[in-house]
């Protein structure tokens, strides 16, 4: 039972992860038709800052959050201003983007490697080894802050794109441009903006993770394939159903440590890909065009 | 007095390939004028250009005597002017309501949006029952009623109209001709292109005739119908 417990809780954990990575991803190809291969290069990029935040500056890396996530934000909309706004998109620009884009992530890794050598590093505060009674089971204080923090942010971010202005405009330039800007949003703006929030959920995630897991600069590229299996799975831009993928994948994967032998366990998630890709390429869900 | 809208000589190109040869077109306010032609003639990039989406690579636009050059496509709504496209282009999987909110979302519009979304509720009540449904599971009438609605949400002064008959069963094109003379008569200046002449001449004052992407003809309602080779051209007679 304890052990039961204590896997359903790697799983939301993992979950809430994987959900905030993922929506990222999602977000960005479902409103620019770009695949950001970059993303788990600024997934890497988050662990990093809020590991040199901690450990130079002393910063708590839950306090450090709204840096991280201004400060990815930030590195998003440049990356759209200087590099992507040039790119064909779509199917016309499908190879184009995805080399420029996987250009960008070796970029940024080397440019870790440069800095941090490749040695694994982890973010451990004072809490890291704290725990709390839960269901009968001891959880680490960290994970509970991580699994909070991983479903507040898709509540927030279903607010912003349902009850905002500038949200249903993203949600409307995802469906047709054209008719947006014949109503006066500033099309190229709103580009900006979701490649900002994007990247800024993928930094999110990386400050997260470096809570949880060890890192290096190679870090991020298992991460990227996961949030393609959610995206697949969980079609774009539906937030509910990317929970629901991101849940699926958690719990699937954890729960083959118990009958699969460790090296296969990583592939689980390919797998699934897999299987969804050919009996259901719509999605679990369908398609939803960030409806 | 100038005219509200004057298209002076504008070339157009899709990529290396021109569309529209120094065409030229005026709207006066307060008129209905028809954009007529048969496909392919360059109706919709005309009112594309007038938008800022496909802007002309020479000549000019005005609006009210202003050259629209420097002002990008998505300012233009903010000075008045209001595009319903071909085949409507309304967002589907959001909801009716969420689509006519859209259409104020320009400056201007915005603070008056509670008070133009119940204008449009209405002069078509049907959206109003509609209003939580996504738009992608209305009918095509219900649409393009819709997508009208949408452009009035941003108060406009030249409201633009691309064939908003198209599709629709004979009773709903008689409706939706009915409400572009409502609109009229409430003050609107109107542009409408059609493929359908018939109904096109009779609510406009005048109309112009475009051919592969050049003026063929322009004049009065009457005197179009009463032209022998339109007469044998568009209409069949
Ligand atoms: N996106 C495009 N790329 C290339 N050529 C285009 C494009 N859109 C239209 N054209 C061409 O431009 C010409 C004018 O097209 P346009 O759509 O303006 O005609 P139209 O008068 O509106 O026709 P219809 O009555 O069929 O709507 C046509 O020859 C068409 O093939
Ligand atoms: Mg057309």
């Amino acid at each position: 039972m304890e052990r039961f417990v204590d896997l359903a809780v790697s799983a939301i954990l993992l979950a809430g992860l994987y959900a905030t990575m993922a929506y990222g991803l999602g977000l960005i190809y479902g409103v620019l038709r770009v695949v950001n291969l970059a993303h788990g290069g600024v997934i890497m990029a988050g662990a990093y800052l809020g590991w040199v935040l901690h450990g130079s500056l002393g910063i708590d890396p839950y306090l450090s959050i709204p840096l991280v996530v201004l400060l990815s934000f930030g590195l998003g909309m440049a990356m759209y201003r200087v590099l992507v706004r040039h790119l064909p998109r779509g199917a016309a620009g499908g190879p184009a983007s995805l080399l420029l884009l996987f250009g960008v992530w070796l970029v940024l890794r080397n440019v870790a490697y440069l800095l941090f050598t490749g040695n694994d590093q982890a973010i451990r505060t004072s809490y890291s080894t704290r725990s709390l009674l839960v269901l009968g089971t001891h959880v680490s204080v960290n994970r509970l802050a991580v699994l909070v923090i991983a479903l507040v942010t898709p509540a927030l971010l279903q607010l912003l794109l349902r009850h905002s202005h500038v949200g249903r405009a993203i949600r409307a330039v995802a469906q047709n441009a054209d008719s947006c800007t014949l109503v006066g949003v500033d099309v190229e703006r709103i580009y900006t903006l979701t490649f900002g929030i994007g990247t800024a959920l993928a930094g999110l995630a990386g400050l997260l993770s470096a809570t949880i897991f060890s890192f290096n600069p190679g870090f991020g590229s298992g991460e990227l394939l996961k949030s393609f299996v959610v995206v697949v799975l969980g079609g774009l831009g539906s937030v509910l159903g990317t929970g629901v993928a991101a849940l699926v994948l958690a719990v699937v994967e954890v729960f083959a440590i118990l009958v699969l032998p460790s090296y296969l366990t990583s592939a689980v998630g390919f797998v699934m890909l897999v299987l969804v890709l050919v009996f259901r390429p719509g999605g679990l869900f369908g398609h939803r065009v960030l409806g | 007095m100038t005219p509200m809208l004057q298209v002076d000589a504008i070339d157009v190109f899709y990529g290396d390939i021109q569309v529209l040869y120094g065409l030229s077109l005026e709207v006066r306010e307060g008129e209905i004028v028809t954009l007529l032609g048969s496909n392919g003639a360059g109706k919709t990039t005309t009112l594309r250009a007038v938008s800022g989406l496909r802007p002309p690579r020479a000549g000019d636009i005005r609006f009210r005597g202003q050259s629209l050059r420097d002002v990008p496509a998505a300012a233009r709504c903010d000075l008045g002017i209001a595009l319903v496209p071909e085949g409507r282009e309304l967002w589907p999987m959001l909801t009716v309501r969420e689509n006519l909110e859209l259409g104020a979302y320009g400056k201007r519009a915005r603070p008056s949006a509670p008070r133009n979304l119940e204008r449009v509720f209405a002069l078509f009540p049907r959206l109003a029952e509609r209003q939580r449904q996504l738009a992608g599971s209305l009918s095509g009438g219900e649409q393009q009623m819709c997508a009208i609605g949408r452009a009035l949400m941003s108060e406009p002064t030249l409201l633009m109209l691309d064939e908003p008959s198209l599709g629709l069963s004979p009773l709903l094109v008689d409706q939706v001709m009915r409400t572009v003379a409502e609109l009229h008569a409430s003050g609107m200046t109107i542009l409408l292109v059609e493929q359908n002449l018939q109904k096109a001449l009779e609510v406009a004052q005048r109309g112009t005739v475009i051919e592969t992407g050049r003026v063929r003809l322009t004049g009065s309602a009457v005197e179009l119908s009463g032209n022998p080779e339109i007469r044998a051209a568009y209409l069949g007679l």
